[in-house]
């Protein structure tokens, strides 16, 4: 093992390391005891015990398993009201609920305590999207990695080794995507020099739209000549006592028709070219007949200019009748199938139409899918008009997926456009009311296309392997791949070299592979996906004597930066300081780590931090109501998700003051967005910083439509929720876990109740208002903001069964109380002045933010053990104004994060 | 082709077409009565439905003893099976305090903080116990299914299924019916002596991947090594499966006795399916221990619930749509129990018996409601343990009944015959179901 030249980080010793902090002690205040003695002791002391267990002697401190069990064992009792017995004395509901909140908080200190990894970082395999990374850089191919298990979802971050199990059924999913993967890249290599370009000029729809309305007016002909047919057959005189007969049950001339084959002379519809369905049942016929909206829609189109160079896109409905306007409501591309999977990159030359109303300036783009489905891709904002029309570039990654039938239609249509329900219906009605014959168009395509990025150079994986991998290569000398072997794991395991013998056993893969008739390229296959397979590729391991920490060499720091920051290997610059130990300098390191912060691939790093951090997994758990809020469809939620992002980016690549989180003058949108907030003069997909007056709700993680959304369950808010997330991630206060077995409140059970009055049950019992009466009140606060994140004074409470139907006597409107008081803390009397006070806490917010830093950096909780830890990133960074890059800096140059 | 190797013996009975390998002229011990009058072999099937259910329509009233209840609302579905099921009451898992763990602990009994130092600990689960009594003749020791991503909002805590290693790691299976149907029924149409080549470059690749983590290991510390044992069992569960697969050369899959599913079905009609195909697998005799964490989030949706799962699990003191919804979810999943059930008495087996004389069905989750853990929603069914019909008394809280499902004990309620053997053999034996000894 390879130790730096230089330990530039015993300089750093000065400061304390993870051996000096005191433990904290897991105890409850002795002040407590007494509500024990008086309500407990009697029968679980020194005289009686029953159920043979004494409270008397539980342990001051908690210092193992079996004591946090006991304590446990009183929590549980007293929570769900089985202790003390209801007809036993019960102590005072004040007394009670300072008891349960101390309790509680004592367990979760008990439990991080005993739970304290004391800085041993498990070793770590590469999660999912570690995974997906790394295999794109080694062989610059993009795989669907979804079937393996995501991670993501427990209590601890992704990164976090000790939950990072593997199974076996792991192994052979890593060992069948291996082998997608080098094919794909065999074929990358292959083809590397391909040159595809697709265009399809709009107007080539035209046509199809024209034979299309054609025929809608050709089936309309024929209906009502059917119609008349038979009309005219039962007007003859010599069926008049037939007709009155079939009259007698049958008193509306469309019902008369069901009984045409009884009226002599009167023809069938087959006979009119409808199917024999239809002549069972007319109301085929009536239906068209009667949808006539789409002559007057197809006619405006047609009357519209520039149909001759490019095309309009609609919104359609089948309320519109079935005339041609269905065809234009998208603009089509198919993928070849010549066309090799890798990067492309998708070209719409598009513009506005002079009077379309900005809502009406978004497009989306997206792939039909195979079940019907079709998946929105991404959603982009036109800011050109028709005149001058603009080319939006939308980046694309063709997979093998795309190559099989049903995944290979491309498209664009009009926001919105797939939202039947929500946003067509109500265009259609707006369209209806002021008597236009349809949606008016808003955007114009002139073409779309499809053009393939060629790689400027080799993956690294492939350029290390450096032998042909052609079908037609019938031989590769032994020694030649024996070099090309080691060269290849070289790369893949992160610049560790092979461990002896290992070549000679996939030799032998390769051999045996060969011997059983398979080809060079499939032998080579299977033989290095065995690479791919093996834990030095699937596990970063970080080698050590038993128990001991060790400064880390400068390969492995590297390597820690680069995932940390990238989560991927580190890059030929980055590697090559970290082998000759020049990583260690600090001003290197502090370059390095600005250089992988100000990269692009740095997303890798804000995502799925952020994500995890903020919860914002929780946007997906349930579906927005799009009747309750059309506004807030997928396109803005995706919008919404991504300012979190951006807004954190863009502190980071400023290193802005952290506590801009809490309250900012500024919001950091795209014109999607802004539009959403009602900010005017924002265009185009690009996020930016965008001023907000000092009155303006938003400004912060508060006022963003993400995070309030996610305190709601997509038709109301959760107060409960935003408040439990408040005292996590901003104030740093986090309540403990929700108990178990704490008796609901069943009461108020279908009763028409403000918000805010079902929640103040809460205060009623003990149980409940040890944690409720922190985390309500800062609920209320933020009621303002509705389940989608919009400003609100009013609610309305509207009943509804299972089924969504609404009951239209079980309804209440009213306006919205924010003031309230922070448990033992300040009074607010609105969202403004609570606001105010969280932005305060920026030492908090701080702590609670480095503590989450600590544990995705370093794969392990962040336990008390870490608090001198904590402690000098926050002091660091409170020198520089709380600046967010500050925070990265100061966790890198810890010893914690150069040692093993 | 060897000719006797392929043969197969067809079993015509009165509902299906049996189809039994001859393993005797493989040098096989019989593990089948296909004529003797040998019992036929037990199985087990878990289901795991994550957030509980609705406490006041789901539990049977206390005071009325004895077979003839009242059913309530939510177990009307089941109506017609009543002679033959239990809803075992008062079972509380000992350790687990997490409301939203319904699955985690419900088959281990574990105590998330066990284990000094670790923030998470588990240990192995009774189905794999069973697997490990029962499992050993079939084709799959036991098959565990799953629900794939929407696990994550159905209610079920950490885990990749309700099943977990005998060192309380998670296990994973095949997350949806159309992969679970290929797993059992794929047909391999290689010739035998490629067949066997191909397992022996597979041994080959295994054994390359244990050389490389051999390597690895010795220069790793404790805690990273018991994290690289993880990879270590993967490759020996890998090898095992090959071992099986080599037993069973040459044997054809089992005719899949259904059509092979849609893919893209949730929620109500993918449990369905799963269910179907749990049938299949033991009436071919594929394997006799089977678990199956169902999906609840999707199960709403496919119900036209529109309100999210976690949700309507809080339906108390909420308004009236939630509990609806919650009743709802008890009702359709009360609905696909009673339709397995008729599965499992239609199948009849080789003797004349059908699969449910054989079969016990542990159906339940760790919550019972809302964040309430207490009285842990149980239905039991089956001939397959003996057990006896009715609604079971309340039980002193904390009893670790699923612990005796892994044995055939005659009844609920005998003294438990779990052999010290297993004690042995699984380091933390404790975790069978009734939770930890105190370790004081």
């Amino acid at each position: 093992m390879k130790f730096p030249p230089s330990r530039f980080w015993l300089a750093l010793l000065m400061v304390p390391g993870f051996a000096a902090a005191a433990p904290k002690e897991a105890g409850l205040e002795e002040r407590h005891r007494a509500l024990l003695k008086e309500n407990c002791q009697n029968c679980h002391g020194p005289e009686k015990q029953k159920g043979k267990f004494r409270v008397d002697n539980l342990p001051p401190i908690i210092r193992s398993v079996e004591d946090a069990e006991r304590w446990q064992k009183v929590l549980n009792a007293m929570n769900s009201a089985e202790m003390p017995p209801e007809e036993e004395k019960q102590p005072d509901p004040s007394k009670k609920a300072d008891f349960l909140e101390d309790l509680a908080q004592v367990m979760v200190t008990a439990r991080r305590t005993l739970g304290d990894q004391k800085g041993v970082i498990a070793l770590r395999r590469l999660n999912r999207r570690e995974y997906r990374n790394t295999l794109r850089a080694l062989l610059g191919v993009e795989i669907d990695v979804s079937e393996l298990p995501s991670d993501t979802g427990g209590p601890a971050f992704d990164t976090v080794g000790a939950a990072l199990f593997l199974t076996g059924n792991q192994v052979e999913q890593y060992d069948a995507l291996a082998r997608e993967a080098l094919e794909q890249a065999f074929n990358l290599q292959s083809t590397a020099n391909l040159q595809k370009k697709l265009r399809c000029e709009a107007e080539a729809i035209q046509p199809v739209f024209l034979k299309k309305s054609r025929e809608a007016w050709e089936t309309w002909k024929r209906a009502t000549k059917w119609i008349q047919a038979v009309d005219q057959a039962a007007a003859k005189p010599e069926n008049a006592q037939i007709v009155a007969g079939l009259r007698e049950t049958a008193k509306t001339d469309d019902k008369l028709r069901y009984s045409w084959h009884k009226i002599p002379g009167a023809p069938s519809p087959v006979d009119f070219g409808f199917e024999q369905q239809a002549a069972v049942n007319p109301a085929i016929i009536y239906v068209i007949r009667d949808s006539t909206d789409f002559m007057s829609y197809d006619d405006y189109y047609v009357g519209l200019l520039g149909r001759d160079t490019g095309s309009y896109l609609t919104i359609f409905h089948s309320n519109l009748g079935s005339g041609g306007t269905g065809v234009t409501s998208e603009i089509r591309l198919s993928i070849p199938k010549d066309f090799p999977p890798g990067d492309y990159v998708f070209r719409v030359r598009v513009g506005a139409t002079a009077d379309a109303p900005a809502e009406r300036r978004f497009f989306e783009f997206g792939l039909h899918g195979f079940f019907g489905g079709s998946s929105v891709l991404s959603t982009h904002h036109v800011s050109a008009s028709m005149d001058e029309p603009e080319v939006v570039e939308i980046p694309y990654t063709v997979t093998r997926k795309n190559q099989e039938l049903g995944h290979r239609h491309l498209y664009i249509r009009e926001k919105g456009a797939g939202n039947t329900q929500g946003f067509v219906a109500q265009k259609i009605q707006e369209a209806r009311n002021r008597l236009a014959p349809g949606p008016e168009v808003a955007l114009w395509i002139d073409w779309v296309e499809l053009e393939r990025k060629n790689p400027a150079e080799l993956p690294p994986g492939m350029r290390a392997l450096g032998i042909p991998i052609d079908p037609k290569t019938p031989e590769v000398g032994r020694e030649e791949l024996r070099a090309a072997l080691d060269r290849f794991i070289e790369e893949a395991y992160r610049g560790v070299k092979a461990p002896e013998g290992m070549i000679d056993r996939l030799l032998g893969i390769y051999e045996s592979r060969k011997a059983l008739g398979a080809s060079h390229r499939e032998s080579l296959n299977e033989t290095l996906a065995s690479v791919l397979s093996s834990p030095r590729f699937l596990y970063r391991a970080e080698p050590a004597e038993n128990g001991k920490h060790r400064a880390l060499d400068g390969l492995e720091l590297a390597t820690r930066l680069s995932y940390f920051l990238w989560a991927k290997p580190p890059d030929p610059e980055l590697r090559a300081l970290g082998v000759s130990g020049k990583l260690f300098d600090p001003g290197v390191l502090e370059a390095q780590t600005n250089r992988l912060l100000d990269h692009p691939d740095a997303v890798y790093f804000i995502r799925p931090f952020l994500t995890q951090w903020l919860t914002l997994d929780r946007l997906d758990l349930f579906q927005f109501s799009q009747s309750l809020y059309p506004k807030f469809d997928a396109a803005v939620k995706a919008a919404a998700r991504q300012e979190v992002y951006e807004t954190f980016g863009t502190l980071l690549r400023q290193n802005g003051p952290l506590n801009a989180l809490l309250k900012a003058d500024y919001v950091v949108v795209n014109a999607l967005l802004a539009q959403y907030y009602g900010i005017k003069g924002v265009n185009g997909d690009a996020f930016r910083k965008v001023a907000v007056p000092a009155e303006s709700p938003r400004g912060g993680l508060l006022g963003m439509a993400a995070i309030m959304a996610m305190g709601s369950n997509g038709e109301r808010t959760n107060p409960v929720e935003r408040g439990a997330w408040v005292l996590r991630k901003m104030l740093n206060e986090p309540p403990p876990p929700a108990p178990a077995n704490v008796p609901e409140i069943t009461r108020l059970a279908g009763k028409l109740l403000t918000t805010r009055d079902r929640i103040k049950a809460h205060q009623e019992e003990p149980q409940c208002a040890s944690c409720h009466r922190k985390i309500d009140p800062i609920g209320f606060g933020l009621e303002n903001f509705d389940a989608t994140g919009q400003w609100r004074t009013k609610e309305t409470y509207q009943a509804v069964d299972a089924a969504g139907k609404p009951d239209p006597k079980a309804r209440k409107t009213w306006t919205i109380e924010t003031a309230s008081v922070f448990h033992k803390g300040p009074a607010f009397k609105d969202y403004f002045e609570m606001r105010e006070i969280i932005a305060q806490k920026r030492e908090g917010f701080a702590r609670g933010f480095s503590s989450a830093l600590v544990e995705y950096a370093l794969g392990r909780p962040c336990g008390f053990s870490d608090e001198a830890l904590l402690e000098n990133i926050v002091r660091l960074a409170r020198e520089k104004d709380f600046g967010t890059r500050t925070f990265i800096h100061a966790l890198i140059r810890s010893k914690e994060f150069q040692t093993k | 082709m060897n000719r006797p190797l392929s043969r197969r013996h067809f079993l015509r009975t009165s509902t299906a077409l049996i189809a039994l390998p001859a393993l005797e002229s493989l040098g096989f011990r019989r593990f089948a009565a296909a004529a003797a009058p040998v019992s036929r072999p037990k199985r087990m099937i878990f289901l795991g439905f994550g957030w509980g259910v609705t406490h006041e329509s789901w539990y049977p009233a206390l005071d009325q003893k004895g077979a003839d209840y009242t059913l309530p609302v939510a177990l009307e579905p089941l109506a017609r099976h009543k002679a033959d099921f239990s809803i075992v009451q008062g079972l509380w898992n000992k350790y687990n305090g997490n409301g939203h763990y319904g699955s985690t602990f419900w088959l281990t009994g574990a105590n998330e903080f066990g284990e000094p130092g670790q923030s998470f600990h588990n240990t192995i689960s009774v189905d794999q116990v069973a697997a490990d009594h029962l499992g050993k003749d079939a084709r799959f020791e036991s098959l565990i299914l799953d629900c794939g991503a929407a696990a994550n909002g159905s209610g079920h805590g950490q885990g990749l299924s309700l099943s977990w290693d005998s060192r309380g790691k998670p296990m994973a299976g095949p997350k949806n019916p159309l992969e679970a149907f290929h797993r059992l029924f794929a047909k391999d149409t290689t010739p035998l002596a490629q067949q066997k080549a191909m397992l022996a470059q597979r041994r080959s690749i295994l054994d390359n991947a244990l050389e490389n983590a051999r390597e690895l290991q010795r220069s790793l510390g404790k805690t990273d090594n018991d994290k690289l044992d993880e990879y270590f069992q993967g490759i020996r569960d890998i090898e095992a499966r090959l071992s099986q697969d080599e037993k069973w050369l040459g044997v054809p899959q089992p005719e899949p006795p259904m059509e092979e599913p849609a893919p893209g079905l949730a929620g109500y009609e993918e449990i369905k399916l799963m269910y179907d195909i749990m049938v299949a697998a033991l009436q071919t005799d594929s394997t006799r221990v089977l678990t199956y964490r169902q999906p609840v989030s999707t199960l709403l949706t496919s119900l036209g619930v529109r309100i999210d799962s976690h949700t309507m699990s809080h339906y108390h003191g909420k308004g009236p749509e939630y509990l609806e919804a919650s009743i709802k979810r008890d009702q359709a999943q009360c609905e696909l129990l009673a339709g397995l059930l008729d599965k499992l008495k239609a199948t009849r087996e080789p003797d004349g018996s059908t699969l449910f004389d054989h079969t016990t069905v542990a159906y339940g989750s760790n919550i019972r409601t809302g964040h309430s853990l207490d009285n842990a929603p149980t239905l039991l069914a089956g001939r397959g343990a003996g057990i006896q019909p009715r609604a079971q008394p309340r039980r002193p809280q904390r009893h670790p009944a699923l612990q005796r499902l892994a044995y055939p004990a005659p009844r609920l309620g005998s003294p438990s015959r779990a052999p010290r053997r297993q004690h042995r053999r699984h380091p933390r034996p404790s975790g069978l179901g009734g939770g930890e000894r105190d370790k004081r």
